[in-house]
């Protein structure tokens, strides 16, 4: 920096009044950048034709010509392939490729913006306007946003949209077709309407006592020991019990589906507006982390690809590795890990990301995940956001070029 | 070109008689000093050279004079606005080209003017049109930069300098890359601009075409500024340059080393070439003429050789050299 006054070289021939005018007429130096901006930033990113496509193969393409061709299939031959909807598909198109592949596209379009000017050359004409560097990065944000969000949106509209108009018409439940919405008296009525499918293919726990057990060994399955249940945990075993009547196996089933009649509240045909909506935030928020930590990364780095390998290497390598290992003495530095906290901010319903699976029934897998706390979680996805904003503004106003 | 169609800003001057003010202006990188305590002035209004050979940190001033790169060292002044403390309102009214021109190859030259606009005052967008006019592009302004040549990219970058309606250019080797026509065209820009009372700085190795546009020159060599002022007073301060063409040379020769005329005195084939001293008065030459023709020396021609800024340049330069 000069080390003598800046004052000095003017010796007072910049009238104090002249100075106000050039500087205040536009806020040149203010770090807040005009909406105009913003807009020929936003054109600048739209016109990559290249990256365009690319990002929207990735966000609309995919799910789409899965979703395709799961109609095509389903079209053709419906007893062979399931509806392309539901809210199975759903969940799985969610959170193993929305998710992901959305954090990674935005990423990717956020080093570009991060980085291109340095590029491509354009940042040194940028610089010589006068304008403060701190708004020439700021006004990539809502112009790299305003692509990445809708294209999301976009995306995650296609798979609402099968997953509710292509769902299926019953809900299949341990394999058996179960009408839906059942409540629980509704499904205890239906189950002593269907006592063998029940007894046979419904998942259930009996102990030696059980009166379930008698009817449940008397039901003649076809595939279990001695035309026994299929499924029997702790069981006493068939042979020593004596023939059940029509009325204990019709009580049998009331109470198997009693027992399972939580996971099936779980069972939906097709994902819920709130669940919809709330899947659909989160993966924008996600996309908004990928795009600003990438921004800020690319801005820091100088270059696309380096930065886009360092965000798929933390999406998909680090990020599960530390979301589930335990590792001594390092807990705390593992929940500062942005995957894990917005791993733990799932909506319900949907299987936990890095989780170890999980299912429909949602936070199954919650449980393989490193414990941290709703505000905690919160806390790291902000501290994030505002962390690599202010690395990646900095680099750039302290940049040479 | 076509005519002018823009017009030097009504912004009132802030009352600095200098464009450029530097003072002890040092930039290091590592332990070698790139610009070493330069002391530069350029006046307002005029066509300004800024000459050096490769490496010797032209365009690194001109980057610490922009913001590119901060300054170790020193103060500067751009337009009288002390920098880089007063920065955004100094390069509000700068244009500058930094090396060669580069822009985002996807888009057109007008989106990415549009772009740059975007970064100066609101009515920067309006100047777009006439600016591509100008510098005669305007009908390729829809084709990506991309398909441009060399030449039309240096010429978007002056359009884009343009746009800011700008009373101090600073231009970096703008003739690279144009074709003689071309370097026509930006040479009668570039008094254009100057005739419109905006300072053009102008940093180039064509040291011809310096001379035949600037007014003024400064000559950089190693980081430090070794000479600076007007090219008609620097160039007087040149050495006489004569050519004899003559009988007998080496008998020529040796009749002038007798005398006292001193300078330094080459036999070529048709004569002798004779360098004088700065300063040596014009009665020597009509002694030299006297001194062979009474030592039976046929003088064919005796001709004064024009101090060029080129070999100018190159005895500064090499001098500067040789002494060190």
């Amino acid at each position: 920096m000069t080390t003598t006054s800046d004052d000095d070289a003017a010796a007072g021939s910049a009238p104090v009044a002249a100075r106000r005018v050039g500087a205040s007429r536009d806020r040149r130096g203010s770090g807040v950048p005009t909406w105009s901006m913003i807009t020929t930033r936003f054109m600048e990113l739209r016109k990559r034709r290249g990256l365009m496509v690319a990002l929207m193969l990735v966000t609309i393409g995919i799910p789409t010509v899965f979703l395709v061709i799961r109609l095509l299939l389903h079209g053709f031959a419906p007893h062979s392939y399931g509806p392309a909807g539901g809210y199975s598909i759903f969940t799985g198109l969610v959170s193993g490729v929305l998710y992901v592949f959305g954090f990674i596209v935005a990423a990717t379009l956020g080093a570009t913006a991060g980085s291109i000017d340095l590029t491509e050359g354009m940042f040194r004409h940028l610089v010589v306007t006068g304008r403060s560097r701190l708004a020439i990065y700021v006004a990539r944000i809502p112009a790299g946003l305003a692509i990445i969000v809708p294209l999301v949106a976009v995306g995650f509209t296609i798979v609402c949209a099968v997953c509710v108009f292509a769902a299926p018409t019953r809900l299949n439940f341990d394999g058996v077709n179960v009408p839906v919405n059942l409540s629980r008296a509704g499904l205890a009525t239906w189950a002593a309407d269907h006592p063998d499918e029940v007894i046979c293919d419904f998942s259930f726990r009996i102990g030696p006592s059980s009166p379930i057990a008698p009817a449940a060994n008397s039901v003649p399955c076809g595939n279990g020991p001695n035309n026994g249940p299929r499924i029997v945990k702790g069981g006493p075993g068939p042979q020593a019990q004596p023939q059940a009547t029509p009325a204990q196996i019709r009580e049998a089933a009331r109470l198997i589906a009693d027992q399972d009649y939580s996971d099936y509240a779980r069972q939906f045909l097709y994902p819920s507006t709130s669940l919809m909506v709330r899947s659909g935030l989160w993966l924008e928020l996600e996309a908004v982390i990928g795009f600003v930590v990438g921004l800020g990364l690319g801005s820091l780095i100088g270059q696309r690809t380096v930065a886009v390998i360092i965000m798929i290497v933390l999406e998909v390598i680090l990020t599960p590795i530390l979301s589930r290992a335990r590792i001594p003495h390092l807990s705390n530095l593992q929940r500062a890990v942005v995957g894990l906290a917005t791993a733990h901010l799932t909506p319900g319903g949907l299987p936990v990301i890095g989780g170890g699976g999980g299912g429909p029934g949602g936070n199954g897998g919650n449980h393989a995940l490193l414990p941290e706390s709703t505000t905690v979680a919160v806390c790291v996805i902000l501290a994030w956001l505002i962390g690599w904003t202010i690395l990646g503004a900095w680099r750039m106003m302290t940049r040479d070029t | 070109m076509t005519t002018t169609t823009l017009s030097a800003s009504s912004t009132p001057s802030n009352g600095s008689q200098w464009a450029v003010e530097t003072h002890g202006l040092t930039k290091r990188f590592g332990d070698n000093v790139a610009v070493n305590g330069v002391e530069l002035l350029v006046p307002r209004g005029c066509a300004f050279g800024y000459l050096g050979p490769n490496g010797a940190g032209k365009t690194t001033l001109i980057r610490v004079l922009l913001g590119l790169t901060h300054a170790d060292a020193g103060s500067m002044s751009l337009l009288g606005y002390p920098v880089p403390k007063h920065r955004d309102a100094a390069l509000a009214r700068v244009g500058a080209i930094v090396d060669e021109p580069r822009f985002h190859g996807h888009l057109t030259g007008r989106q990415n003017l549009r772009i740059l606009a975007a970064a100066r005052e609101p009515a920067a967008r309006a100047r777009i049109e006439p600016s591509l006019e100008r510098v005669g592009i305007l009908h390729r302004a829809d084709d990506r930069v991309s398909k441009y040549s060399m030449g039309m990219r240096q010429r978007l970058g002056v359009a884009a300098c343009l746009i800011g309606d700008p009373q101090l250019l600073i231009l970096d080797e703008p003739m690279n890359g144009l074709d003689p026509a071309g370097m026509h065209e930006m040479r009668d820009m570039i008094l254009s601009l100057v005739a419109e009372g905006r300072t053009v700085v102008l940093s180039s190795h064509l040291l011809d075409e310096v001379e035949r546009t600037c007014d003024a020159v400064a000559i950089v060599d190693r980081g430090k500024i070794i000479r600076q002022g007007p090219i008609s007073e620097l160039l007087a301060g040149a050495s006489l340059a004569l050519h004899v063409e003559c009988s007998e040379p080496d008998r020529a020769r040796a009749l002038l080393d007798a005398t006292t005329i001193g300078g330094a005195i080459e036999v070529g084939q048709l004569g002798l070439g004779i360098t004088l001293p700065a300063g040596t008065a014009r009665d020597v030459i009509a002694e030299i003429n006297r001194v062979l023709v009474e030592g039976g020396i046929a003088v064919y021609r005796l001709q004064q050789i024009q101090a060029s800024l080129e070999s100018w340049f190159l005895q500064v330069t090499s001098r500067l050299g040789a002494s060190e």
